[in-house]
């Protein structure tokens, strides 16, 4: 939305800087996107007399002599065919930039030029397009005689030297009021501290006449009010007016002399309305007189819009009919067939409030996006309708009088009152204001406030539709006094709880990083072929109804299939040997809801290693690091064989193969029994490294992370005596590296003895396999141990 | 035959079925050629699934339990160097870590929520414009991935208002993904992370909700900042404000500079009431806040796409 400065200036007293106000109004109303400066935008455009004015043959210029205020008269060659000796024009001087192109790359500067060779022409008599007042290029703008003298700056007569502000409409959501110059206006001078009065002039319209209103429906139309305007005399659009001017600064254009009422006074007072041409209106509705219907459309019932477009409506649109027919889709756009044009004669102007709701989704239907429904869409208070419609036909009284007028409302709104002391409202704002300041303020923007002692029944106006509770008032308070003008204090209270989980988080993420890992983050969404590539079932994803695209459609069940996805891109690039790891949250439907009644979540820890021109086997390199990693939060764990596939698996394990993958299952006190399985770590199938076309060296992890957490140790019992003897052990065997281990164990136990026992190397030069440990003692052993050690098998 | 070879041959049948066609009467070819083709479509997602089969079949078995292949050296970490940990999530670690120092308990937001704590919960009228500013996804179950972590404060109120029964207070903060349905370039995501402040006590104010806000940025900053407020609109805090500080110096911030940092307010009477809190006898404020853009204006970034875009070549740079 854009506001004239100057405008607001014409119902308010300002008396500080235009910075200052516009920074008090960024921080006690709204918030300002931007201003645009027009200081410059006229300079050296002036006011002239045409003081001759004669064809030049056989063209369609006319060479004039202006007066321009000095005792000289200027030459300028003119093409409009309504130049005439004795007008008042505006003339644009040599040097001055054309005010429609100023925000052009190149901005347009008249200059002195030659015309047809011969006539010397300085400058030019603009017209309305070229001033940047509306599309008008039919003729040169006409001021009119006695309003000013020629020499006048075009700038000092209508007020152009101007602060435009841009409004934020999003943040006003909840202020329809503020959406006319009156109701910002109201909320400047509250700001400023100083009282507003604007008032509508007492009202002389009478009721009646031959128009009929009817709303059909509930909850649809809170009040209609409209008025008959009989046509008795020419309005002639022929002066450039102050009303020109302000509608194009506020984004709009003149058009018509009854459209620029009618969006004039939208822009004043927030209200919009609408003028239907009277005749065509009755000739559609096929009755004598007009019969104004609001009601819901029927689905698929159809209406051409004053911009030619069809629209096929539904069952939420509301809709104006004469007798039966729709002629506007309410509060957003007028119909074709009655709308007025430069034959209209007689004329309805309606002036009404539309169920905010209903209007947002016609609005979002059908994509209109007016300056109207804009209005209407914040919710227009009912309580101005008819004073509105008046307005508009007083200012249309030079070409109409009003036959008929109507006013149809549901029901008469109460003002709302709230009760709420000065000490309520101090104690939420942390302030110290006293009770005349506080009721001053309220005043100032319309409130009514009765009080006796500390107590306060405040009255909201009628267009506060948004004030409710005490909050509200508090509100209005604070904002007004201005929140910067509290005083910052801190609070004194109690400890904060730790939070396993994201303290988890920082420590693994610092481990991860200390073992030469890249933490990455991925999105939450995934496409269906990425699931399908890691070989998950897409039925068990949440799918988003209104993605993105595509490859935003479903929420991801695992981590593992997103780093695949980003392992190919980082091999691309490409990044020869990396680890990346990811801790975030997933969801699948197997998990089913809460008691909430909202899906489970489980947090996961995703990694994925891969080489582009790595040796050797992957899969001990992933497991490294799982074990690695749970080590230093003092986690000890096994990995056990994965067994084949079943409907049941968790959606984790399915991209992993299960002949060259473990379950990574946290160690039981009993060492022979196995502990809670908290992962998987492993190589992955054949089908899903070809999809997602990556190499050989391949494997990764997925950890349940609320599992580490649960099973997390803070502190292990340390054994503090000194290492007192080191052996190295080489066995022949065919049975698995922790087959052996138990073996070894057993000997040890059997001999009251514990060690510590490193893997060195496992060489195989056939068919039997040779494993080689380090063994750490605590106490000196004997030779006899290593012999009964090295005669496992 | 392996199952392969069986399916091959089914399909080799089922091709000559095709040579019926001319057979069957013309107004029933139609059904003909449509039952054949599913039949067909079906066969070949078969044969595909057990080629893949086939494809997978072809691996050796591994000793999951060795530290390493036969005659294959040990494996190693990579080296320190090459690690890093995501600037985004460093710097929520030091937002948390302050605020914690500040009394804050810390809450992970959920990823997956519902219509009752998005918008219920939080004082949004049914149908209200409101609810349309938020540009939210929503499954086909109507499970919404929340656009803010304001999602969470009917369920901190409720977890933690015992401490209201205790004499103490409720001061959490709720860190988290959040998401919006935008079109995603150089200064929007559809993914982004944000914190959100959530404090309840007898007789807390906005001078309070102040005072913490500003200590909070000049922890953060290391610095003593200006702070200016400019009126906003949440349906769920009244009165409602947008914080601002003035940009730090360290940022290269001019006077008069501000930058947006969050938006706040006391919480609305309803969002309490729903929680079980009665509003006549405890006030509340709440904020919340972006957390990208305050790692892009501490490392200087132009491009929000960076973070989740897992590129190593950018996240390397991070130790």
């Amino acid at each position: 939305m854009k506001i004239s400065l100057n405008w607001i200036k014409k119902y308010v007293d300002v008396s500080v800087t235009d910075d200052e106000l516009v920074r008090l109004i960024g921080a006690r109303l709204v918030e300002v996107e931007g201003v645009i400066d027009e200081a410059e935008k006229y300079n050296n455009i002036y006011i002239v007399e045409v003081t001759s004015a004669e064809k030049i043959p056989d063209t369609h210029l006319t060479l004039c002599q202006i007066n321009v205020g000095k005792k000289e008269t200027v030459q300028v060659v003119c093409g409009a065919p309504n130049v005439r000796e004795g007008m008042l024009a505006a003339w644009i001087a040599p040097g001055a930039i054309v005010p429609a192109s100023i925000h052009e790359d190149t901005p347009f500067v008249i200059g002195k030029r030659k015309m047809l060779n011969k006539y010397e022409s300085n400058g030019m008599l603009a017209g309305a397009d070229e001033l940047d007042f509306g599309d008008d290029h039919s003729g040169i703008v006409e001021i009119e005689p006695g309003t000013a003298k020629p020499g006048d700056l075009l700038k000092d007569v209508f007020e152009l030297d101007d602060k435009i502000l841009e409004i934020e409409n999003k943040s006003l959501t909840h202020r329809p009021d503020c959406f006319g110059i009156i109701g910002f206006s109201r909320e400047v001078a509250g700001i400023l501290g100083e009282s507003f009065n604007y008032e509508y002039q007492d009202t002389t319209l009478r009721l009646g006449g031959e128009l009929k209103v009817a709303i059909l429906n509930t909850n649809i139309c809170e009040r209609y009010t409209a008025v008959v305007l009989q046509k008795h005399g020419e309005i002639k659009k022929k002066y450039l007016s102050w009303m020109d001017t302000i509608l194009s600064k506020s984004g709009m254009k003149p058009i018509s002399p009854i459209v620029d009422v009618t969006n004039y006074l939208m822009l004043l007072t927030g209200q919009p309305l609408h003028a239907f041409d009277y005749d065509k209106f009755v000739k559609v509705g096929g009755k004598m007189e007009p019969e104004i219907n609001v009601r819901l459309a029927r689905d698929k019932e159809k209406i051409v819009l004053l911009d030619d477009t069809e629209v096929i409506l539904n069952e939420n649109d509301i809709v104006i009919c004469s007798g039966e027919k729709p002629v506007a889709l309410a509060g957003a756009m007028g119909g074709k067939s009655t709308m007025i044009d430069e034959n209209t004669r007689n004329i309805i102007i309606e002036s009404a409030t539309f169920s905010l709701y209903n209007l947002r989704k016609t609005q979002m239907a059908h994509g209109i996006f007016s300056e109207a429904i804009t209005r209407f869409t914040k919710g227009q208070p009912p309580y101005q309708c008819l004073k509105v419609a008046e307005a508009a036909a007083e200012m249309l009284k030079d070409g109409y009088i009003v036959t008929a007028a109507v006013d149809s409302r549901k029901k008469i709104e109460k003002p709302i009152e709230v009760k709420i002391s000065v000490n309520e409202i101090n104690a939420l704002l942390g302030t110290f204001y006293e009770k005349k300041l506080i009721v001053k303020t309220l005043t100032n923007v319309g409130f009514k406030v009765e009080n006796s002692g500390d107590a306060l029944k405040v009255i909201a106006p009628l267009w506060r539709t948004d004030i409710h509770i005490k909050e509200d008032i508090i509100e209005e308070v604070g904002r007004l006094l201005g929140y910067d003008n509290i005083q910052p204090i801190l609070p004194l209270h109690s400890t904060a709880d730790s939070d396993e989980m994201l303290s988890m988080k920082t420590k693994v993420r610092d481990i991860m990083a200390s073992f030469g890992a890249n933490e990455v983050l991925t999105y939450s969404f995934v496409s269906g072929k990425l699931l399908e590539k890691a070989g998950l079932n897409l039925k068990q994803s949440y799918r988003i109804i209104n993605s993105i695209s595509p490859e935003l459609q479903y929420i991801r069940q695992s981590i593992v299939p997103s780093l695949l996805d980003k392992a190919y891109m980082n091999q691309k690039l490409p990044v020869d040997k990396f680890a990346v790891f990811e801790i975030n949250k997933t969801y699948t439907k197997k998990n089913t809801v809460d008691q909430e009644g909202v899906p489970f979540e489980d947090m996961k820890m995703g990694f994925v290693l891969a080489e582009r021109k790595g040796q050797g086997t992957a899969y001990y390199k992933a497991k490294l690091y799982a074990e690695k990693l749970l080590e230093a939060l003092n986690l000890r764990v096994d990995f056990l064989p994965l067994s084949g596939e079943s409907a049941a698996i968790s959606a984790e394990r399915l991209p992993f193969e299960p002949r060259r993958s473990a379950l990574v299952s946290i160690c039981g006190l009993d060492s022979d029994k196995p502990g809670e399985v908290i992962g998987v770590v492993g190589e992955f199938k054949n089908s899903v490294r070809r999809n997602f076309k990556l190499g050989d060296y391949l494997a990764g992890f997925e950890l349940d992370f609320a599992k580490i957490v649960e099973h997390y140790q803070p502190t292990k019992k340390v054994d503090i005596r000194p290492v007192e003897d080191k052996r190295d052990l080489t066995i022949e065997t065919d049975k698995s590296y922790n087959e052996l281990l138990k073996e070894i164990k057993k000997v040890l136990e059997k001999n009251n003895l514990e060690a510590e026992i490193y893997p060195l190397a496992i060489y195989q030069p056939e068919t039997i396999k040779h494993i080689s440990v380090h063994l750490e003692f605590k106490e000196k052993i004997n030779d006899t141990l290593m012999q009964e050690l090295e005669k496992i098998k | 035959m392996d199952e392969l070879t069986k399916l091959k041959q089914e399909l080799k049948n089922l091709n000559a079925e095709y040579a019926k066609i001319k057979d069957i009467p013309a107004e029933k070819r139609g059904e003909f050629g449509r039952e054949l083709n599913a039949k067909k479509m079906a066969l070949l997602d078969k044969i595909m699934k057990a080629e893949e089969a086939q494809f997978d079949a072809e691996v050796k078995p591994l000793d999951i339990t060795a530290p390493c292949a036969p005659n294959e050296p040990l494996p190693e970490l990579y080296s320190t160097l090459m690690g890093s940990r995501h600037p985004l999530m460093v710097e929520l670690d030091r937002v948390i870590e302050i605020y914690k120092l500040m009394g804050f308990t810390a809450v992970e937001s959920r990823q997956l929520d519902d219509e009752y704590h998005m918008f219920d919960s939080l004082n949004f009228a049914k149908e209200h414009p409101a609810r349309d500013g938020y540009d939210t996804f929503r499954t086909e179950e109507g499970f919404i991935p929340p656009a803010h972590t304001s999602t969470m404060q009917n369920r901190v109120l409720n977890r933690f208002k015992h401490k209201l029964d205790e004499g103490k207070e409720i001061a959490v903060v709720v860190p988290g993904r959040v998401y919006r349905n935008e079109d995603v370039d150089a200064t929007h995501e559809h993914t982004f992370y944000q914190c959100e402040g959530v404090y309840v006590s007898p007789d807390c104010n906005m001078g309070q909700m102040l005072g913490i806000l500003r200590e909070f940025f000049e922890k953060y900053y290391g610095q003593k900042l200006n702070i200016r407020t400019q009126p906003g609109y949440f349906p769920f805090t009244e009165p409602s404000l947008e914080f601002m500080i003035e940009k730090p110096k360290s940022l290269g911030g001019k006077k008069g500079d501000f930058l947006e940092m969050l938006g706040c307010g006391m919480i609305h009477p309803n969002v309490l009431k729903m929680a079980g809190i009665d509003p006549q006898k405890y006030h509340g404020f709440a904020w919340g806040g972006g957390i990208d853009r305050l790692v892009m204006l501490r490392y200087g970034l132009k491009d929000v796409r960076h973070f989740e875009a897992a590129n190593l070549n950018f996240l390397r740079n991070f130790k």
